[in-house]
């Protein structure tokens, strides 16, 4: 990794409702290259996005982003830090009562005092890219799921940010919508120099655009590098999540006590 | 035992953590400098949401208590001979109590839980998460205009209720049941107070106003954002509403009227 870090996480420890979620998560992540945060579902990927965004503060541990310490960042300061940072959620998180081209203009008239006609050409110019112009009169209730991750995605590049993060963008895609984010997220890092942080479980599709990955289980950072060398890694958790084995050593069967007791056959069978 | 006090201790320091959390909410809702330019359009659409769109359920309450508040004063008074004191007894009714109490838990009923159920559902899709990443402050931008057209909406609200609700005893009183309409208006002006009856009323409804947004908007804002979450906030809304405002209800009446 030869580009200087653009958002730096040094030890991060983070508890929710008792369960330690994070224990001791260190990642540095290049500035101007896609980065693949991947892992198994409930390992706290999104939680990991959102330490990073400031929503979340960890226990211990720091969280730089562009020189700021996060955790430690007034409201103000956070507020303004947030301004360069574009987010992608899950679900799109549209405003469902502002059509699709309020919605892309929504950052540009909180955060800008252009006049309306420019406002008109930069969220068409927006939308162009993820090329969805023609659908600026829908509302968020008439547009399909891949449009709506589309339209937030046009939303999130409004202020041409340096960092955006992706959340889960593949989940619940059908190919083609995929292949449309896949391209998207491709185009824009290259395009618009951006930071990109990508947080997935589709492996194929992520590990076919980033140029850097890391695979997080159980609170830990289990294997990092190029797409190339995380093929190439040895350890037998990293092998099975890439190649999506249902049994290894991540077991198929949850912990449980022996079955012959549980059947109720214990010392009547021989 | 010791479980059944562990459980009680448990709940009283939820109780206290919930209060605590509310008033923080309410400080960073209300804190900061509010910005005419952008607030105020805001401003506009939720008091059309919760108070003109509140109107039709306030008008035709008002109107029915009224008359119900005609028909029971005509049949009790008359046994006196003092049917013309209709009019004052409807009009203290009305101004003193059941104009905000009614209005308040029509209100929570109404605007309040439509206001929960909005926040609640824009948590569980992200929209408050995504404004925040987007460096707008939910707070300011989403639940301050909706706390104060709640606080707005709810006295004139009332004012409208009790208005109503007087024409109401009026239709029943002198148009049906043949009251004098001179006695009618002419008690009702010379016994109820402007300030000791209307603007106590008044005080009330704001008091009750304030109570009824608040705890909608910060049920919503602290709901769980699941399906199940959004129905209990919902619901917790409209009950603890209602027993703050019968509960205020009857200390404020103490305070204005219970000076023997």
């Amino acid at each position: 990794m030869n580009s200087p870090a653009y958002i730096s996480l040094k030890d991060v420890v983070f508890s929710r409702s008792g369960r330690r979620i994070f224990d001791g998560v260190s990642l540095d992540i290049p500035r101007g290259k896609i980065t693949a945060i991947m892992g198994p579902s409930g390992t706290g990927k999104t939680t990991l996005l959102r330490l990073i965004g400031g929503q979340l503060r960890p226990d211990s541990g720091s969280v730089v982003v562009d020189g700021h310490e996060v955790p430690k960042l007034k409201r103000k300061a956070l507020y303004s830090l947030r301004e360069k940072m574009g987010m992608l959620f899950q679900s799109g998180a549209l405003f469902t009562d502002l059509s699709v081209f309020e919605n892309v203009a929504f950052p540009l008239r909180v955060h800008t005092k252009l006049p309306e006609d420019m406002i008109r050409d930069v969220v068409l110019m927006k939308l162009e890219a993820v090329g969805l112009r023609g659908a600026r009169q829908l509302m968020p209730s008439e547009l399909s799921g891949g449009m709506t991750r589309r339209v937030a995605l046009a939303r999130s590049i409004a202020l041409d940010p340096e960092l955006i993060m992706y959340d889960e963008p593949f989940a619940g895609q059908d190919p083609i919508a995929m292949g449309v984010l896949v391209k998207l997220i491709r185009d824009l890092n290259s395009s618009m120099g951006l930071t990109s942080v990508l947080v997935s479980h589709d492996v194929p599709e992520s590990l076919s655009i980033c140029h850097y990955a890391c695979i997080i289980s159980d609170g830990k950072v289990i294997g990092e590098g190029t797409p190339e060398e995380l093929r190439a890694h040895p350890s037998g958790k990293v092998q099975q999540f890439l190649q999506g084995q249902p049994d290894g050593p991540v077991p198929f069967h949850y912990p449980a006590e022996g079955a012959a007791q549980d059947f109720g056959l214990s010392g009547g069978v021989s | 035992m010791i479980g059944r006090i562990a459980a009680f201790g448990r709940l009283g320091l939820d109780i206290v953590s919930s209060f605590g959390r509310s008033g923080r909410f309410l400080a960073g809702v209300l804190g900061g400098v509010p910005r005419p330019a952008t607030g105020f359009p805001l401003l506009v659409k939720q008091l059309y949401a919760v108070g003109v769109l509140s109107l039709a359920i306030i008008v035709v309450s008002g109107l029915f208590i009224g008359m119900v508040l005609g028909l029971q004063g005509y049949t009790i008074l008359s046994d006196y001979g003092s049917e013309a004191a209709i009019g004052q007894m409807i009009a203290l009714t009305l101004v003193r109590e059941l104009g905000p109490v009614v209005t308040a838990l029509l209100f929570a009923g109404r605007a309040g839980s439509a206001l929960t159920a909005e926040i609640g559902l824009m948590k569980a899709t992200e929209q408050l998460s995504s404004m925040e990443m987007m460096g707008v402050d939910p707070l300011r931008r989403v639940i301050a205009p909706r706390l104060w057209a709640g606080f707005i909406a709810m006295p004139v609200l009332a004012v409208i209720f009790s208005v109503v609700g007087i024409w109401g005893g009026m239709l029943v009183g002198v148009d049906w049941l043949g009251v004098f309409e001179g006695s009618f208006w002419g008690n009702m002006q010379s016994s109820v107070d402007f300030v000791d009856d209307v603007l106590n009323g008044v005080i009330k409804s704001v008091v009750f106003g304030f109570v009824c947004a608040w705890i909608a908007v910060y049920q919503g804002y602290d709901c769980v954002p699941t399906s199940a979450g959004i129905s209990s906030a919902t619901t917790k809304t409209v009950v603890y509403s209602s027993l703050a405002v019968l509960g205020l209800d009857f200390v404020l009446t103490a305070v204005m009227f219970g000076d023997f």
